[in-house]
């Protein structure tokens, strides 16, 4: 229930708050000011502190989920090709250096590819998939070394099935399973990992109407206008807050 | 163990040998000129052949990843693009406020998961246990950066009990200024170590060995400490290396929030400066950091495990 409502209130700010966005004063004020006009204040820019939340959520949820679909893309190339194959070279080769990304710090990860290359929303994308990457494809490919030695697969295999058959009709099924038990906790790592690029400015670009931006621009301001971050702020936490707590709930309901 | 111990060596060895591979294959596969970057603002020719022979990308790509590898194992960072300075003077110099930060937090985690996991364990499925779990999930990936802004404007803004920032004092000689950002650091990275105590005291406490302890008649205190806690703490220690990545990650916000002038702010300046060697170096250092952490947890964990002895 209360994991429901704190996932609730933010996705609903995000989804709905752009089309009301329109209806706050669009005006430019004085910077860190709150009067008429202004129900949560203005930022460091003079911006309505409501309308900039109201248009932040959704980036923060549309580049996790980018993220995260990209990262199960890669992670099931990589798990299925690791799992299927016969040759254990090929598997070695797939997985060890997936090993390797896992000894260095997501974020420094991030950071060295933002000091190589010209920084934005797609660099950040990209890097936070590939992070995520080796986790998702050992996932799957210990999953899918399980359901094929099943005997319910060997019995689908000796009756004359196509391989791509009994991975479509039986694999897939028993995979989804751990994998949807796991969704939740990938999905919160993607909202941390893009939430501290924007954070640390190598992501969105400094203006954005961004929750992680707003809270980093207006940081300064906390002692004479705190509702321009603590707004965005107490959005993010309750986002993952909640998101922990039905992914746990989820787990313990699967298992 | 020796032989054990050895093996574990060969691998941490490898591994710092890939991420330091890692770090220039990547450097080298990157669209875009390393030396245009760097250059930034002012793209001028003769700047950008300057930069292009200190980053010494006028030579062939095999003789530059003999040199790195090289200078790596004779200590030589390379220079600064933006000071000129030695880049193991620019990060030597900010290391110290991070290893307090790092060292406190984990003085305070240490005892702290323990504590509250073998609580939680002791009192199973009642409500210490689940308000504890309950914690402990729901703080679990919480985003650092607005963690401690919350955090800030409550004890700093309202309640006026601590410190908000950093600046200017100095991080030892102030203890109060180690409050927020300790918070902060160890509230994610306890979550999932006192989850794992708290499963290993539970089946621990369920176990054969523990009953028979137990019908031996030892001092309640006794069997949980003694007998049950150490198989508990196996896969503890190894989350325990897990969560030093998180660490980091958390540090590096954990120091902007709170002006920290440590190794993560320096990075973090690197980065927006496009000083790349800077760059380089701590990627480098942080993962041989990350790399010698797991080798003594996987250390650890084999000397606490008798069973992984005999089997050998």
């Amino acid at each position: 229930m209360v994991a429901g409502a704190l996932v609730a209130v933010p996705t609903l700010v995000a989804v709905a708050g752009p089309l009301l966005a329109p209806l706050t004063t669009a005006q430019r004020g004085i910077a860190y000011w709150s009067g008429p006009g202004y129900p949560l204040g203005t930022d460091s820019l003079g911006r309505d502190v409501l309308g900039l939340v109201l248009r932040g959520g959704a980036s923060v949820l549309l580049l996790a989920a980018t993220a995260s679909l990209v990262a199960y893309a890669l992670g099931a190339l990589v798990g299925l090709a690791a799992a299927g194959t016969r040759r254990r070279w090929l598997d070695e080769l797939l997985m060890r250096p997936l090993d390797v990304l896992l000894a260095v710090p997501a974020l420094l990860v991030l950071l060295l590819v933002a000091s190589l290359t010209d920084r934005g929303v797609g660099m950040v994308v990209v890097v936070v998939a590939v992070v995520n990457t080796p986790a998702i494809a050992r996932l799957i490919r210990a999953a899918t070394l399980d359901a094929v030695r099943r005997p319910a697969a060997e019995a689908m295999l000796l009756q004359g099935e196509p391989r791509w058959r009994v991975y479509a009709v039986f694999v897939a099924r028993e995979v989804a399973r751990p994998l949807l038990a796991d969704a939740g906790t990938r999905l919160t790592t993607a909202v941390y990992l893009v939430g501290a690029a924007n954070f640390l400015g190598v992501g969105l670009p400094p203006g954005s109407a961004d929750w992680a931006v707003l809270v980093d621009r207006n940081r300064a301001g906390l002692l004479l206008q705190p509702w321009a971050v603590l707004a965005p702020a107490i959005l993010i936490v309750a986002l993952t807050v909640g998101m922990n707590l039905l992914a746990d709930d989820l787990t313990r309901r699967r298992r | 163990m020796l032989r054990y111990t050895l093996g574990r060596l060969g691998v941490g060895l490898a591994q710092l040998f890939v991420v330091a591979t890692g770090v220039f294959v990547l450097t080298e596969a990157l669209p875009g000129d390393a030396a245009v970057v760097a250059a930034g603002d002012v793209p001028d020719p003769a700047r950008i052949a300057a930069i292009r022979h200190a980053l010494g990308l006028d030579l062939p790509p095999w003789d530059r990843y003999v040199g790195w590898l090289g200078d790596l194992a004779a200590g030589d960072l390379g220079t600064s693009l933006v000071t000129g300075r030695p880049v193991a003077d620019v990060l030597g110099q900010a290391i110290a406020p991070t290893a307090v930060l790092a060292g406190v937090t984990l003085a305070v985690l240490l005892p702290l998961s323990l504590l509250l996991g073998v609580l939680a364990a002791l009192k199973e499925g009642g409500r210490l246990d689940r308000a504890i779990s309950a914690v402990t999930v729901a703080l679990h990936a919480v985003p650092e950066y607005a963690l401690a802004v919350l955090l800030v404007a409550v004890f700093a803004l309202w309640l006026g009990v601590l410190p908000a920032t950093a600046v200017g004092g100095s991080l030892t000689e102030t203890p109060v200024l180690l409050v927020l950002p300790v918070t902060v650091l160890a509230a994610r990275s306890a979550a999932s170590l006192v989850r794992l105590v708290r499963a290993g005291m539970v089946d621990a406490l369920a176990s054969e060995y523990v009953a028979h302890v137990r019908r031996h008649g030892l001092a309640p205190w006794r069997v949980v400490l003694r007998h049950a806690l150490p198989n508990a703490l196996v896969p503890a220690v190894q989350q325990l290396a897990r969560t030093v990545d998180w660490l980091f990650g958390g540090i590096v916000v954990v120091e902007a929030v709170f002006a920290v002038p440590g190794l993560a702010a320096a990075i973090v300046d690197a980065v927006s400066g496009r000083d790349i060697p800077v760059v380089q170096a701590a990627t480098v250092l942080v993962g041989a950091v990350v790399i010698c952490v797991n080798l003594a947890a996987d250390l650890a964990a084999h000397r606490l495990t008798p069973r992984a002895g005999v089997a050998r």
